[in-house]
């Protein structure tokens, strides 16, 4: 069986899990107080930005720093679980597949559901965008390639955390566990991003983008500049090391 | 006798280590704040706990928070799980007494929780400021104030995870009002007896009339709560 | 005297009658055996019972309490066993036992005594969740045994069990009421399992009792219906397919 259909059968797997209800209310929720405050992004002139920048990059920095993540860990355990509860798993490993493979394929699976929400979340701006600029009489939307830029940093950055959350879920056997150490490692990144070796915790990559992207845009808040070196080969080894864990500990968990 | 038996069926269930390695991360919290960057912080000219609550009370009420809903969570899958649920429900003991034996638990754990904390933030001052004499009584207040801002969301998530037969439905319940609740303006006062947005209330930027009326706002909320729980074990009985 | 009636017990959905005008007398100290095929209304008469549903119309008294004014004090002399195990996976096979225990106010020798009863001991301190198909199944039994209640309701309680653990269960099922002087209210949809151990049997079809009576009663009535009555089994089966055809030319 090849790699892409295995993943057609593991995005089928997750057909009837309400998932995609998962991925959408929370980007509801963070986008009707942003319409409903709009007249807020008026009182910036202290930080130096300009209103329809901090209308986008204060949902943006709300979506990273708590939601985003969050939805991943949710995500990564319902993938598992879809396999655990009734034993789905027993039958895959008798059927002529490679543990490796799947257990890659249920990880880019996670990758796209990402994906998803990510659209999911740029859908909605554009939509509130609008919906803000008629109200408050002021062009919120920005150009879609600035917003696009934005939110492919985000999603980029955030492909080291998925690979770690990913290797809890397939290492912690007990769900509630593996969500709740999910859970718990998103609220340190605030005080990650402040420390000089932020580079060291995946988790706060996505919101050390945007906050510095933020930064940029706020022009009187000083810079908050981060250095590719090391941080793209730190990410890349932990990328590459929490995948390898996860497809050994896939296989064995499982085969127990 | 009731409390005795809803913590026997916590054994191996994680509750207890999940919160006390809880309860030690957000106490490292301040520590690795203070440990990381002290000259920001030790050379403020206001009280030194008001500085550690400022600095570091968003995260810890925030891991407070997490506990809560997984406790809440892990409390009623073991009764879902396996169908334990229908065999209490043909024994003669009443449903409404195993939910509040739950909240209690809940509520003695997270107190358990602030303890840790507590401690934590007297290290820090301990350490890189210096103890002073009514310190010790600041602190008690504070996390006092914490823990009794904490109880509508311990009793509403006690009866959310009470209603959900499927454990990620109230698990996803309670992240998404937590969410909700990160994204509400501490200023605002309605908006703040939000029931998840209150244990990021501090005493320290909280007029003292403002205190009054979030006890008593603590006080209604936890009473309707458990009315509303009771009504709903009477309503669910009767559409079985 | 009849420790369980009911009268005119009724459970319906608003798409079909899951038990429909059902009155059922049960006899102090007897084995009473609730056959029917799947899907025929026996578990949801058990769960009215034990309050676990609501009838949507009729009654029953349980030991001359009525529900739902009594409901805590007809629970206190059930012990229950309803559609398979129900414990606490977290638990060992002996703590899921002492909760129960406890809630029962029965005294610490029970537990040792049910699980000896059950053939446990050995496995009381394994983890519940560990258990195979066949000790789930007396852990619950188990459940439903402890303190020697004055009522059993055990709703299919050899499924899942082998053989052997089958004649065990029969047996020790069969020796309950001289035993511990109580009433068993015991659910089968095959009549060969029961056959032996009843003294009367219900028969449910779709919700409607068919027949209530002794073995020998029923042997009567089906010998006057013209039905054979060589293999009980098989004269069971013939009443049922003959209520289905029944309705079938109704519809």
């Amino acid at each position: 069986m090849s790699f892409l259909s295995l993943i057609g059968v593991e995005l089928k797997k997750i057909q009837h899990s309400k998932i995609l209800w998962i991925l959408l209310i929370p980007i509801v929720l963070l986008w009707i107080p942003a319409v409903i405050n709009a007249d807020l992004n008026f009182d910036t002139q202290l930080e130096g930005i300009s209103p329809e920048n901090n209308f986008l990059v204060q949902s943006f920095m709300g979506f990273a720093w708590f939601m985003y993540p969050a939805s991943l860990v949710i995500c990564t355990v319902l993938l598992n679980q879809t396999e655990r509860s009734n034993r789905g798993i027993l039958k895959m490993f008798s059927l002529p597949i490679s543990r490796f493979k799947l257990c890659l394929a249920k990880f880019v699976v996670l990758l796209i559901l990402a994906v998803v929400q990510m659209v999911m979340m740029l859908t909605m701006y554009f939509l509130c965008a609008a919906i803000a600029s008629s109200i408050q009489d002021y062009q919120f939307i920005l150009s879609p390639l600035i917003v696009l830029k934005e939110a492919g940093m985000i999603y980029l950055s955030s492909i080291p955390m998925a690979t770690v959350y990913w290797m809890l879920a397939t290492c912690i056997q007990t769900p509630i566990f593996s969500i709740g150490i999910g859970l718990a490692t998103i609220v340190p990144s605030v005080l990650a991003i402040n420390t000089k070796m932020w580079f060291l915790y995946p988790m706060c990559y996505p919101f050390m983008i945007i906050t510095s992207e933020m930064h940029k845009m706020a022009t009187n808040l000083g810079t908050f500049s981060y250095k590719l070196f090391p941080w793209i080969p730190v990410a890349m080894a932990f990328t590459v090391i929490c995948l390898v864990i996860s497809c050994i500990r896939f296989g064995q968990v499982e085969g127990r | 006798m009731s409390i005795c038996l809803e913590y026997k069926k916590l054994k191996r269930t994680g509750f207890l280590p999940a919160f006390f390695g809880g309860g030690l991360l957000s106490a490292f919290v301040p520590i690795g704040n203070m440990m990381f960057r002290s000259e920001i912080f030790v050379n403020s000219p206001e009280p030194a706990l008001k500085i550690l609550f400022n600095a570091n009370w968003q995260m810890m009420a925030m891991l407070n928070l997490f506990l809560i809903v997984i406790g809440a969570c892990i409390m009623y899958h073991t009764e879902y799980a396996d169908n334990a649920m229908q065999k209490m429900d043909a024994l003669p003991i009443r449903q409404s007494s195993n939910f509040f034996s739950k909240f209690f638990i809940l509520t003695v754990s997270i107190i358990a929780v602030l303890a840790i904390e507590a401690a934590s933030l007297a290290f820090c001052i301990h350490h890189w400021f210096s103890l002073y004499d009514e310190f010790a009584i600041e602190l008690l207040k504070s996390i006092g104030y914490a823990a009794i801002l904490a109880v509508p969301t311990l009793i509403l998530m006690t009866g959310i995870a009470s209603i959900c037969k499927n454990m990620w439905i109230s698990l996803g319940v309670g992240i998404i009002c937590m969410f909700v609740a990160t994204m509400i303006p501490k200023t605002n006062f309605i908006l703040s007896l939000f029931p998840f947005a209150l244990p990021f209330q501090t005493l320290w930027d909280t007029e003292s009339t403002r205190i009054f009326q979030f006890i008593c706002g603590v006080g209604i909320e936890t009473g309707v709560f458990g009315m509303a729980e009771l009504i709903y074990l009477k309503v669910r009985r009767k559409f079985q | 005297m009849n420790i369980i009636e009911t009268n005119k017990l009724t459970k319906s959905y608003s798409d079909f009658m899951a038990v429909s005008n059902v009155d059922l007398h049960i006899r102090k100290g007897s084995i009473y055996g609730l056959l029917g095929p799947n899907g025929a209304g026996k578990s949801t008469i058990m769960k009215m019972f034990l309050g676990l549903m609501q009838p949507t119309s009729g009654s029953f008294t349980i030991d001359g309490k009525s529900y739902p004014t009594d409901r805590l004090k007809i629970l206190s002399e059930i012990g229950s066993f309803i559609e398979g195990p129900a414990f606490y996976g977290n638990l060992s096979g002996e703590e899921n036992l002492e909760i129960i225990r406890k809630i029962l106010g029965l005294p610490k020798s029970s537990v040792s005594e049910v699980l000896d009863l059950m053939g446990l001991t050995e496995h009381r301190k394994r983890l519940a969740k560990k258990y195979s198909l066949g000790m789930k199944q007396r852990l619950g039994l188990a459940g439903a045994l402890i303190g020697k209640p004055p009522i059993l309701i055990l709703d299919e309680p050899t499924n899942g069990l082998d053989p052997v653990g089958i004649h065990e269960v029969r047996n020790l099922i069969r020796y309950l009421p001289k035993k511990f002087e109580c009433t068993v209210l015991i659910s089968s949809h095959l009549l060969s399992e029961i056959e032996l151990m009843v003294d009367d049997i219900g028969i449910l079809n779709h919700g409607q009792l068919l027949f209530e009576g002794t073995l020998d009663e029923f042997r009567y009535s089906a010998g006057e219906k013209g039905y054979s009555t060589d293999k009980l089994e098989d004269t069971f089966l013939t009443m049922i397919e003959e209520d289905n055809r029944k309705r079938g030319a109704i519809r």
